[in-house]
């Protein structure tokens, strides 16, 4: 693997934490490769660091050690509007609960991140109106979050997260409060937009996995050696595949 | 640009938040409102009130009655004590008495009042009631001054066989003997006086009645009085300068007279005037610290409960400085919707509203002998410009300040932490 063209690099990546005076280490040493585009599903139980892998990797959250590099930029090294301009051009953010204006319409929704860019208003409602029409959400343009299913709420969520053209987006358990079928057109549409850019999916949903391009397994903050994805394994240098 | 646009979007999209935030501000915008409507209608009141307590303070010469014939009480006020009292701050007006006692039927007796024809008719021992009602002829002009003129009270009308129609016709008099005696009069070695009784008077009281007012000049030359006096009436401007002009008075007349404050004045003074503008004042104080602690913390809840949605627009690419200036225009909308509903019922309901808080809020506290007097409390629903600008600059600053205070505890987070806040 080419470090060079790697969309993130992470190098001995730790979060740690106090908690009720106690330390626990939500992350521990991690390194790891991602390349440019592709789906990449980031699985293991409950309480063992994917999701706050990815809050680390989308600038969400700060690490306690190690170096993030995502599309060129040292994201633990930057400063609070070079963060903004990050988040902004950068990455786009799923979450689980959708995290929609709830007193914006699902347009306006979309538009934020580009009002926010500077984008003008013509063309970012064209942007806006094209994206929601892509992901079948053209009858609810105007229609408030809580007029929506959960599979649209996050439909419109990736329409959202997509709308400044972000290399990098990253999902936190998207299929977390949607049924099984709504998950299944999540899953499509997050393969579909990944074929643009890389799209990091935390789940701790196996069958789902399966369809991402790699797996990552992440267990008590250290990533596991051997993928259970059968696709093409990912690059992946733990603690323990270092020392050996 | 964006971000006051996208504050006020969200202020108008969920009408049920506008509405609720808006009555929460508006309450106490309303309450505060009607405090200063209550305070200037106190302070109107009492001024009204103050036209009407006595301010009238009265000097007699040291251990004196000063009646000029009346055994060991004839000692009179020298003539400087008058230009004295007339030169002391507040005092508007200054009114010399000079006063004889003439018996009637043993052991009584009547009062003879010498007195400027314009002055107040004052009765002895009740001086301060002043103003007997004329009830036939006329009263003084000021060209009775130094005439043989008097008025005479009722009972002593009665006593001396004086008819009314001869009152009216100007044909009734009465004969003044400075030598008639008494146990407690001595005779004065003068020639009698008829005086013509140009009116008869009431006033409402027994020993009232038993007076004869003549102009002060006219006793003088009947007693063979020329200088000296028997009381002199200082009216105070203000209730509020009744106790200086009293330690005044004590200051530079105090070592010939006897000073009488009148009681009522202290205790109004002492009483409703300063309780009302207390309570008033209080009662605006704390109106203007609840609007301010309502306005600050309802603006930093409603910052509060959106961390959530701080957090998002941080997480998908907003600025602090763009956060910021969405929140406070929403914190700047609201406090000026609240302030407007506030002011329209302050205007519709003001004056009902006001008056009943007045009689919930205030009336209990008010010392009992004068909460009739503030039945009729008239309370406007009118607001001052400058007073309503206080208001609002208090309220937008306390507004701007809580929300303030929201967003800078949500930005200062990194995005996750700040949806975790919630």
């Amino acid at each position: 693997m080419n470090s060079a063209t790697a969309l993130i690099q992470l190098h001995g990546l730790s979060k740690s934490y106090r908690k009720g005076g106690e330390i626990i280490e939500a992350i521990a040493d991690i390194d790891l490769e991602v390349q440019e585009t592709g789906m990449v599903a980031v699985v293991g139980p409950s309480g063992s660091g994917k999701s706050t892998l990815l809050h680390m990797l989308g600038a969400m959250d700060r690490p306690t050690r190690g170096e993030i590099i995502v599309a060129g930029q040292a994201v633990n090294r930057l400063s609070q509007g070079e963060l903004t301009r990050f988040r902004r051009q950068t990455v786009g953010f799923l979450f689980q609960t959708f995290n929609l204006i709830p007193n914006l319409t699902a347009l306006e929704n979309v538009e934020l991140p580009m009002e926010f860019n500077g984008v003008p208003k013509a063309a970012r409602l064209d942007r806006a109106k094209s994206l929601l029409e892509r992901f079948q959400l053209s009858p609810r343009l105007k229609h408030r979050p809580r007029e929506l299913s959960g599979g649209e709420m996050q439909r419109v969520a990736i329409a959202r997260a997509v709308a400044n053209e972000p290399r990098l987006v990253l999902a936190d358990e998207p299929t977390g409060n949607l049924d099984s079928r709504s998950g299944q057109i999540i899953y499509e549409v997050l393969r579909e937009i990944s074929r643009e850019r890389t799209v990091i999916v935390v789940t701790h949903a196996e069958n789902l996995a399966r369809l991402a391009d790699r797996v990552i397994h992440i267990r008590d903050g250290r990533l596991l050696d051997a993928p259970l994805s059968s696709k093409p394994g990912p690059t992946v240098r733990s603690e323990r595949a270092a020392a050996s | 640009m964006g971000m006051i646009f996208l504050g006020l979007r969200n202020l108008l999209r969920n009408k049920s938040r506008l509405i609720l935030i808006a009555v929460l501000i508006g309450a106490p915008f309303f309450l505060l409102l009607a405090m200063q409507s209550i305070g200037q209608a106190v302070d109107q009141q009492t001024a009204e009130m103050n036209k009407n307590v006595n301010t009238v303070l009265q000097l007699r010469a040291r251990g004196s009655m000063g009646h000029v014939n009346m055994t060991n009480q004839d000692r009179l006020l020298p003539d400087k004590v008058v230009e004295k009292v007339r030169a002391i701050e507040h005092v508007t007006q200054v009114e010399p008495y000079l006063l004889a006692m003439s018996p009637t039927t043993l052991p009584n007796f009547a009062m003879l009042v010498g007195l400027a024809p314009t002055a107040v008719k004052r009765l002895e021992s009740h001086g301060e009631s002043g103003n007997p009602r004329i009830i036939a002829g006329r009263d003084f002009t000021p060209e009775d001054a130094g005439q043989d003129v008097a008025i005479i009270g009722q009972g002593y009308a009665e006593w001396a066989g004086i008819k009314t129609e001869d009152i009216e016709r100007g044909r009734a008099t009465f004969i003044v003997d400075p030598t008639r005696t008494h146990p407690v009069i001595y005779a004065v070695k003068r020639p009698k006086r008829e005086l013509r009784i140009i009116g008869k008077y009431a006033s409402g009281y027994v020993f009232g009645d038993l007076q004869l007012f003549m102009p002060i000049d006219t006793l003088r030359s009947i007693f063979g009085i020329d200088q000296g006096t028997s009381w002199v009436y200082a009216r105070a401007d203000s209730v509020d300068n009744v106790a200086a002009i009293a330690q005044r008075l004590q200051e530079t007349v105090g070592d010939v007279a006897d000073i009488l404050v009148p009681k009522t004045a202290a205790i109004f003074t002492a009483t409703t005037s300063r309780t009302m503008m207390q309570l008033a004042g209080a009662g605006g104080v704390l109106a203007f610290i609840l609007m301010v602690v309502v306005v600050f913390f309802v603006l930093l809840m409603q910052v509060r409960e959106r961390a959530r949605e701080i957090g998002t627009l941080k997480a998908i690419g907003a600025s602090n400085g763009g956060v910021t200036i969405q929140f406070l225009t929403e914190a700047l909308a609201f406090t000026l919707l609240g302030g407007v509903l506030g002011l329209v019922v302050f205007r519709l309901l003001g004056e009902a509203v006001t008056g009943r808080l007045f009689a919930l809020g205030l009336g209990p506290f008010l010392p009992s002998q004068y909460k009739p007097l503030f039945n009729s409390l008239s309370v406007s629903s009118h607001v001052s410009g400058s007073v309503l600008l206080l208001v609002v600059v208090v309220a937008v600053f306390a507004a701007v300040l809580g929300s303030a205070y929201g967003v800078w505890q949500a930005i200062k987070l990194s995005p996750l932490e700040a949806m975790k806040d919630e």
